[in-house]
């Protein structure tokens, strides 16, 4: 009786009810977007993270991967260094540069990553093999399209020019031996990979010996926090960087997002509790007589309330499922638009949906439907029987 | 006389032209290091390209406060502006620089250079300071177009909103509007009533949402510049905004108010009165 009366209060006034099932759903949906962003990009900055099983980066002493042109010195002896400890499996150097493609009279310039491929874990090969001798490489598709090249063929590239001499520095032709997708560079970056050693001897003296990063795969169950505090210790050009670290690092500069998420989110909980509230109360003193006449007729105090409350809960959980799906599509969107920050990972997404994030909003809305409900149904089951009855007569 | 920059990719920062040999070398340091390190005017430091290694002595002869750049915000590192020459031999870059800042006269001035420099240049290449300023200001675009998206998202959701308190807000007159009718007041002056009173609802709330806007908007700025520490500011309330929030509001109110009052008066005075 209890759920048919609810459903017949809320199908009596239907545009009051699918208005407030509408306010809820763009609320849930705003919520569902903001759980979203504040637990996206950690998610997907720590897969990206792990994505190759490297669970440690060194990086030149003070400065982030990649953050500065710094390089660290002496990358044989750390690596040795490194190699000695027990509880690492793998050791994977990278030096990062900027390259020169020449193309007639001009030059294509693209990222250059120097890897051993043997152990690499910045790249995937999706045709060919990867370069594992001087004079080869491994373009992505956005640099074979600029020059235009394909599997086979050969680049004349450059590490830098002399402006003096009005010639290049550096020279070698690469055979493209395979084409390669770069897990951490942004959509549409020109990028090859090489081995490090043609990369180094390319860049000159100044590059000899020296890396710009250098990951570090430890044995499964290896106390990372223990072995990155170690490595930062015993080495002291370079800083070591957990995922975790490295993840709290990159949420210290985004932390804007989090707080928006988390202010924007408040938000719309608080507008969704008072657009249910304020439904349910005026639902409520328009319903006064009847409510006396079923208490008048023996309803429990209890029974009326949890009417009420179904009311409440019926209007947020509805509006929740409905924004739910809306949330998905505007989170599409808000990430199609925050994807194109210049330099972000083609893997990194601001928005990313996990069931755990629509559980959270779900039961967030949940609480507040029956929290918007507490107020309509303590006025409606504390009334004084009698008295509202002879007011509702004379009116 | 305008000034036109072009900078050139890049060199070193220098204070100013390379002091004689003879003279102590002097640093000057950011604000935030100053403070974080503890350092002040005439103090020593010891400058080392590696942790470690050997270094140049010199000593803190200025304090810089950062430009207002908001590239620079999410930027925890510090600065330290170097003599173009030292900091070459320091890091072994030999005569290489990164970039030239170039002031010419007049724009046309600075049109010519640029075509002189890029037909005479090899190895690099001349960039206005408009083209730069276009292509560092893209993450500011793309923050600002998000900014959009989620203010659309409001604004549907106040819209909805507003219409779901002002449909309340007139069914509770449902008595009142049937007896003004039975008095004979026609539908359209009860319209114009409904609206009437939504503008002055959407009016009170307006000129509450300015104030509260600008509250937040105090604390938006009190909060970041002290998590990011720097004097940018962060959050702008003016005149356009008001005017638009203004507007919007007023006329969803409007609109809400009309549906709601166009709704009442389409049913009979009787049926109003629950008969």
């Amino acid at each position: 009786m209890i759920l048919s009366l609810a459903w017949a209060s809320l199908v009596r006034h239907r545009a009051r009810t699918l208005l407030a099932v509408a306010g809820v759903a763009i609320s849930a949906a705003m919520l569902l977007d903001m759980v979203m962003l504040a637990s996206g990009m950690r998610v997907s900055f720590r897969s990206l993270l792990l994505a190759q099983g490297f669970q440690i980066r060194l990086a030149p002493r003070g400065t982030l991967p990649f953050d500065t042109d710094a390089t660290i010195p002496g990358a044989t002896a750390i690596m040795s260094q490194l190699k000695a400890r027990r509880d690492v499996v793998a050791v994977s150097p990278v030096l990062g540069a900027q390259l020169h493609v020449e193309r007639g009279a001009a030059s294509v310039s693209a990222a250059a990553l120097g890897t051993i491929a043997s152990v690499q874990g910045d790249y995937k090969i999706l045709t060919g093999r990867a370069p594992t001798i001087d004079g080869e490489a491994a373009a992505n598709d956005a640099l074979l399209s600029a020059t235009v090249a394909r599997l086979g063929d050969t680049l004349s590239v450059a590490a830098g020019f002399d402006p003096q001499l009005r010639a290049f520095t550096g020279q070698r032709t690469l055979r493209v031996v395979g084409r390669a997708h770069f897990i951490y560079l942004a959509a549409g970056e020109r990028a090859l990979a090489l081995p490090l050693t043609s990369l180094q001897a390319m860049e000159g003296a100044s590059r000899a010996d020296r890396v710009s990063l250098i990951m570090v795969r430890l044995r499964e169950g290896a106390a990372v926090e223990a072995a990155r505090s170690a490595i930062d210790r015993e080495i002291p050009v370079v800083s070591a960087i957990s995922t975790a670290t490295a993840i709290e690092q990159v949420e210290q500069r985004l932390s804007y997002f989090r707080q928006l998420a988390f202010i924007l989110g408040s938000v719309s909980l608080a507008v969704g509790f008072l657009l249910v509230t304020t439904l349910v109360t005026v639902s409520v003193n328009e319903r006064l007589g009847e409510i006396a006449v079923l208490r008048a007729i023996g309803v429990r105090r209890a029974r009326i309330v949890e009417q009420i409350l179904i009311e409440g809960s019926v209007i947020m959980l509805v509006g929740a499922v409905v924004g739910m799906g809306l949330g998905l599509i505007t989170a599409r969107y808000l990430n199609s638009i925050l994807a194109s920050f210049p330099g972000l990972p083609e893997a990194i997404h601001f928005f990313l949906f996990q069931p755990r994030d629509a559980w959270m909003a779900l039961g967030l809305l949940a609480a507040c439907g029956i929290l918007a409900g507490i107020y309509p149904a303590w006025r409606g089951a504390s009334l004084p029987i009698a008295g509202t009855l002879r007011e509702e007569a004379v009116a | 006389m305008f000034l036109h920059f072009i900078p050139l990719l890049l060199a070193a920062q220098s204070i100013d032209s390379a002091p004689p040999h003879h003279a102590p070398r002097t640093v000057a340091i950011d604000e935030r290091l100053a403070r974080d390190a503890g350092l002040r005017l005439g103090d020593t430091l010891v400058l080392t390209p590696m942790p470690g290694g050997a270094g140049d002595t010199v000593i803190v002869a200025a304090l810089v406060r950062r430009p207002r750049d908001p590239s620079e915000v999410a930027r925890g590192a510090y600065r330290i502006r170097v003599h173009l020459d030292e900091l070459q031999q320091l890091v072994g870059y030999g005569e290489r620089v990164e970039r030239f800042a170039i002031a010419t006269r007049g724009s046309s001035g600075a049109d010519s250079a640029l075509r002189a420099i890029d037909a005479s240049a090899f190895g690099f290449r001349a960039f206005s300071s408009r083209e730069i300023a276009v292509e560092s200001s893209t993450t500011f675009l793309v923050v600002s177009r998000f900014h959009r998206a989620i203010g659309v998202i409001t604004i549907v959701a106040s819209a909805v909103f507003l219409l779901c308190i002002m449909l309340l807000k007139v069914d509770e007159r449902r008595r009142d509007v049937a007896a003004l009718r039975l008095m004979g007041i026609s539908s359209g002056t009860v319209v114009r009533g409904v609206v009437l009173e939504s503008a002055l609802i959407a009016t009170c709330g307006s000129i509450a949402g300015v104030g509260l806007g600008a509250l937040v908007s105090a604390f938006v700025n009190w909060h970041y510049q002290r998590v990011y520490r720097t004097p940018l500011t962060f959050s702008l309330v003016t005149g356009d905004i008001v005017v638009i929030a203004v507007g919007l509001s007023l006329g969803l109110g409007l609109a809400a108010g009309w549906l709601a009052a166009q709704r009442l008066v389409r049913q009979p005075p009787l049926s109003l009165f629950g008969r």
